[in-house]
Parts: C-alpha cells; structure tokens; sequence
C-alpha cells in the first residue's frame, strides 16, 4: 500500500487519467495545453504530458498484448484483468490494460521530468537486447543480466560508495525464470523505489505500484512497451529541458 | 583527483557511447578530459542545465573521500622530497638534481640488504607508484551514473556483450540485404584469424577493467565464435581484433646465434652451461671438421661404455653432421652418463646454427633440445635408498 501512495504522490489526478480510456485517442485543443504549460506544475494536470496519445486500443491487439498463458497458469490476483479464455489461453481484456498502461506512461513521464533515474528490467533472453536499446536510446539504464542479490539492498558495500538508486524500476517481465519471480520486485518494494510491471497471466502483481496486465513473451509486445516507454520518457526529459529554459 | 579533475568529468553523461576501453581507462585515471560541448545532445544531464546545482549524496560522499585522497598524497610527497633531500645530503650530492635513479643507489649504498625478496629490501619510490590510483566517480553531481548499465555491476562487460549482440543483428540484416538484392559476397574481405586466438581470461579482465567470472568469459567466447562465423563478419574487423591477440611464435626459432670465425677462417660455435645430472661443461663445435670429437683432451674413448659414445654421436648422426663437424668440449662433475648426457645436449644445442629449419623442427620432435632437469633423489631415513625399502619380513 505504502508504493502505490508514493506512486499516487506524484499524480494528484492519477485515478481521473480513466477518463481518457476510451479506445480512440481524445485530442486537446492546443490552446489548452498552452494554459497548462504557462501555470508549470505538471501535478496539477491529469495528463501533462498527453501519454493517453501514444497508443490505440488497436495497436495493443496489434501487437499480441492481449495473449496470456494457458488457464492452468492462471496466477489468482490477476483473475480481474481477465477477459475470457480461448482455445485454453487466457485473453486479457485489453480496455483495463490500456487503462494501466497509460497510468504507468504517465508516472514514468513525471519520474523523468523530474530527473529521476529510470531503470529497465527484463530477465528474457530474447527481448533483452532490445530493453538495452531502449535504455540507451532515452539515456536511462537497464538491468536485462542475473540479478546478484544485495544490488538494491546492500548497494553501498557492492558498488564500493554511496550510490544513488533507481528511482523508477520498469519491469517488462517480471519473471526471473518461468517459475520465480524476479528478485528485484521484492527489493523495489523494501527499499520504496515505484516499480512498473509488465504482468503476465501467470505473475503476481501484488508487489508491483503500476502493474500492467499483457503479454510479457512476444517480441512484439515487448517492441510497442519499449517504443511507448521511451516516448514518455522523452516527452517528459524534453518538458524539463523546456521548463529549465524557460528560468534561466 | 582535484576538484578540476571532478569538474571535468561531470559533463560527461555521453559515456556510454564510448568503447568500453576507453571506459576503463577513463575510471582508473584520477584526471580526464570530456567533450563539453555534447552536453546539450543529451536528454540526460539535468544538473548541468539547472542553474540551482544540487549535488547528491553519492558525489558529496565522493569529493569528501576525493578530498581525504588528495591531502594524504600531497603528505607523502611532501615527506618523500625531505627524504630525498636528506639522502642527497648524505651522498654529498647536489638535492635539486637527485633523481629517483640517484635514490636507488644511495639506498643501495647505505642500507646494504641481503635479503632475498627485492620486495622486502628498503626501497624509496614516489608515492604514485606506491599508492594505487582511486577509481574516478562513476556519476555525474545529481547522482546519476554514466554508464547505462552501471547497475549490472560489470558495466563494461555487458555493454561488450550488448555491442557484440547489436553486431550480430547489423551483419544478420545485411545479409538480407545481399541475397536480396542477389549481389554475391566480396571475395577479398575475408576475415584472417587464423596466426591469433581470442585473449584469455586475464587479459579481457584487464581491458575492461573489470573482474569476470569463468562462466562470464565463456559465454564472452561464445558470442564471439558466433559473430566470427558470420559471412560478413569482416565488416566488424576492428571490433573483433580488438579482442584478439597473434599466436606466439616458437621460442628456439628466434634465439639461434650467428657462429663466430677463428683465426683459421673456420665457423665456431660454443655452448657454456651444458648440464645434466651433476656434470657441468662447454661444448664448442667447428665448422668445416673432419668429424674429430676431444672430450677433455681425449678423443671418445675418454667414455668406457657404450652407451655414453652412443649419447656423445647421436646428435651428430641425427643431423648427418658426424663428418662434417669437429667438437671440443670440457666436462666436469658427475658419471659418465651425466657428463655423457651434458655433452649431448651441448652439442644438439650448437648444431642449430648449421643445420636447416626443417632439420631444427626435427631436433625439436626427436627431443635432442630439450633440457633434462632431473637431478638424483635424496635418501629417505628408515630405508636404504630413495625409493628402495628393507624387505619384508612377517616376523
């Protein structure tokens, strides 16, 4: 509980973001968001950075967001994000996705407006080159490698100094192996740092602050997740640039 | 490690572009310069483009440790150039022109040391050498890290393996390209890897200044072969060779001596140091001979048995030289298999600078340039030899 209110912290109007969760993209005259970028606090807008644009209802189904595993692997808690079943797979249902998926963008594109430090994970061997690119092309940082214990936990002694810590983890899957998950999830949760999750039918979101039910296997999915990631993520860098311009 | 030093590595959030290498070298030095004008290509930076400059605890925690570094080494040099003034003084040399060779001397002059490890001897050196340099700080004032993948812990080896898997990609859509567009293959960009081999665990541990495990160096050597195997894989040739290094070429190929000429114009050769068992010799072999063999101013027979002459000849009739070459040597020490034996190998070892290569590879094989550095195994007290134990009785 304690994540998603540091989570919520940063979105006064986080929950009102349902409004724009209607399959078409709802456009904002520009005169609007020149009020908004006049009056320069982003928290007291539902959607400052207009991530509710990025993405379709229908880019999700294109791009295979909407398969889960089989029923068998159905994980309890994600029971609510369930929309049927077909051929013995799970569906997800793609308008609570899509509903997630933009409070997360939202949340990253605050994190990286205010500078934070955004780190990818993602423990599949076939994605993972792509989540380094992504990391690299936005200018933040990736963890795709065997997660030895103590990173987040006990940094000081394994980095040999006082070192500073993600201060978003963004989690494309968030799986270790198929049958563990990812010891990372945990150690964001002790040491209070949001997670954003990319949650499978077969995962447990309940230590994740943003999950997000889909599919975490495809390359496809994963390709849209980055593509969408790092556009909130500049969207919000190139914010800052404009604001610290702007007072100098 | 001033605070200049620190300033000037600050703007420097493109690291990650960087080459590994060059990263390595980058954290190891206390001092380094950055391209400042690529500060504003990048979405990164923040700390440098606000105005009020907030500094994290990581850095503040860095500069104070940079800080503690800096007095301690500026200490040091100060108490190494009294020192150095003192020895100056005490040579009756001139301070300002003593140099660290002159320091050497002057301890080897006046603190005299016979002990057997150079390390344990007194020695002066200048603190740098001494003090092994600290890591430069791996992130900018607000805390952020330079490298993308500076959580992993081994940012220099994964951005390695990321680079090699982004490669492999690269030459994977080329090749489309090519059958594609129904080219064939360029026939000279062969890659040629066949005179090195892929840098061991150490040395790749040295390049990227980074300690690997021996699971981690295999799996580097095997992104590697398959990058390698790729046809095209000559269009990352400096990627590659990077992490190659040439084949050592055999040690007794290089070291033949060029023979010397004795007033009689005649070719001589001669091998001090022939040892084996407990004979000691030099072996000196002239060219042309008639096959003329003086072993302490004795001709073979100097030798009772046979098989001693047999070990004395049998360089000479391996290479066909045994009438073609006269030999001299004196022996000392040991039996005559020793001394026999210490003869050999003198001779073989003189031989090389008149026979051919192949016959050298041969001499090689046929093991005539091998050293033999068997000695005699002491007694063992409770038994009357090395090995040998008194025969057993049951009662």
């Amino acid at each position: 509980m304690i994540l998603s209110n540091t989570g919520c912290r940063y979105t006064k109007y986080g929950f009102s973001l349902l409004r724009y969760t209607s399959t078409s993209p709802q456009v904002i005259p520009e005169n609007v968001i020149d009020v908004q970028q006049n009056q320069k606090n982003p928290l007291d807008y539902p959607d400052y950075f207009g991530v509710h644009n990025l993405f379709t209802v229908k880019d999700l189904f294109d791009a295979r967001v909407h398969y889960g595993h089989k029923i068998g692997s159905l994980n309890d808690n994600m029971r609510s994000y369930i929309y049927g079943s077909r051929l013995g797979h799970l569906i997800f249902d793609l308008d609570t996705t899509a509903e997630h998926l933009r409070k997360a963008l939202n949340f990253t594109a605050h994190i990286a407006y205010r500078g934070g430090i955004i780190c990818f994970f993602n423990r599949n061997s076939l994605n993972a080159h792509i989540v380094e690119k992504t990391a690299m092309e936005c200018g933040e940082y990736a963890h795709t490698r065997f997660w030895r214990g103590g990173i987040f936990t006990n940094a000081n002694q394994q980095f040999g100094a006082i070192t500073r810590l993600p201060d978003l983890c963004i989690f494309l899957n968030t799986q270790n192996n198929i049958l563990n998950q990812h010891t990372a999830v945990r150690d964001s949760a002790k040491m209070l740092i949001p997670t954003i999750g990319i949650v499978d039918s077969n995962c447990n979101p309940n230590l994740v602050s943003y999950p997000v039910p889909g599919n975490d296997d495809s390359p496809t999915a994963i390709e849209l997740y980055c593509k969408l990631f790092k556009s909130a993520i500049i969207r919000g860098k190139e914010e800052r640039r404009k604001f610290l311009q702007e007072t100098e | 490690m001033s605070l200049i030093g620190i300033r000037q590595i600050i703007p420097a959030a493109t690291k990650y572009f960087r080459y590994p290498l060059t990263i390595g070298t980058f954290q190891y030095c206390t001092r380094t310069t950055s391209d400042p004008s690529n500060v504003l290509n990048d979405l990164t930076d923040w700390e440098t483009l606000n105005k009020k400059k907030k500094i994290s605890k990581a850095m503040k925690a860095y500069l104070e440790r940079a800080k503690e570094h800096d007095e301690f080494m500026k200490r040091q040099q100060f108490e190494y150039n009294i020192g150095k003034r003192h020895l100056a003084n005490m040579m009756g040399e001139d301070p300002e022109l003593f140099t660290q060779k002159d320091v050497e001397r002057a301890i080897e002059y006046l603190f005299p040391s016979g002990i057997y490890d150079p390390a344990a001897r007194p020695s002066m050196r200048p603190p740098e050498d001494v003090f092994p340099a600290r890591k430069a700080a791996e992130f900018d004032e607000a805390g952020r890290p330079h490298h993308c993948l500076f959580y992993t812990g081994k940012p220099n080896f994964f951005k390695l393996l990321h680079d090699a898997a982004d490669h492999l990609q690269q030459l994977y859509k080329y090749e489309d390209q090519v059958i594609r567009k129904k080219a064939t293959p360029d026939p000279n960009g062969n890659l040629q890897l066949g005179g090195s081999m892929w840098v061991n665990k150490d040395q790749l541990e040295q390049l990227l200044v980074e300690k690997i495990s021996d699971l981690e160096y295999d799996n580097f050597k095997v992104v590697m072969e398959r990058l390698v195997s790729l046809p095209y894989s000559y269009r990352y040739k400096d990627f590659i060779e990077k992490f190659r290094k040439p084949l050592a070429v055999q040690k007794f190929a290089l070291e033949i001596p060029k023979p010397n000429y004795d007033e009689e114009g005649r070719a001589y050769i001669t091998t001090y140091e022939c040892l084996r068992k407990k004979a000691r010799g030099d072996v000196t072999i002239r060219s042309p001979g008639t096959g003329k063999i003086t072993i302490n101013k004795k001709d073979i027979t100097y030798f009772d048995d046979v098989q001693s002459r047999e070990q004395v000849l049998f360089p000479l009739i391996f290479t066909g030289m045994q009438n073609r070459v006269d030999v001299e040597c004196n022996v000392e020490g040991g039996g005559p298999s020793g001394q026999s034996g210490a003869i050999r190998w003198g001779i073989a070892w003189g031989l090389r600078s008149f026979v051919d290569k192949d016959m050298l590879q041969q001499m090689q094989v046929a093991g005539l340039l091998t050293r033999d550095h068997r000695r005699r195994e002491r007694k063992k007290p409770g038994q009357p030899g090395a090995r040998k134990k008194p025969t057993w009785k049951k009662r």
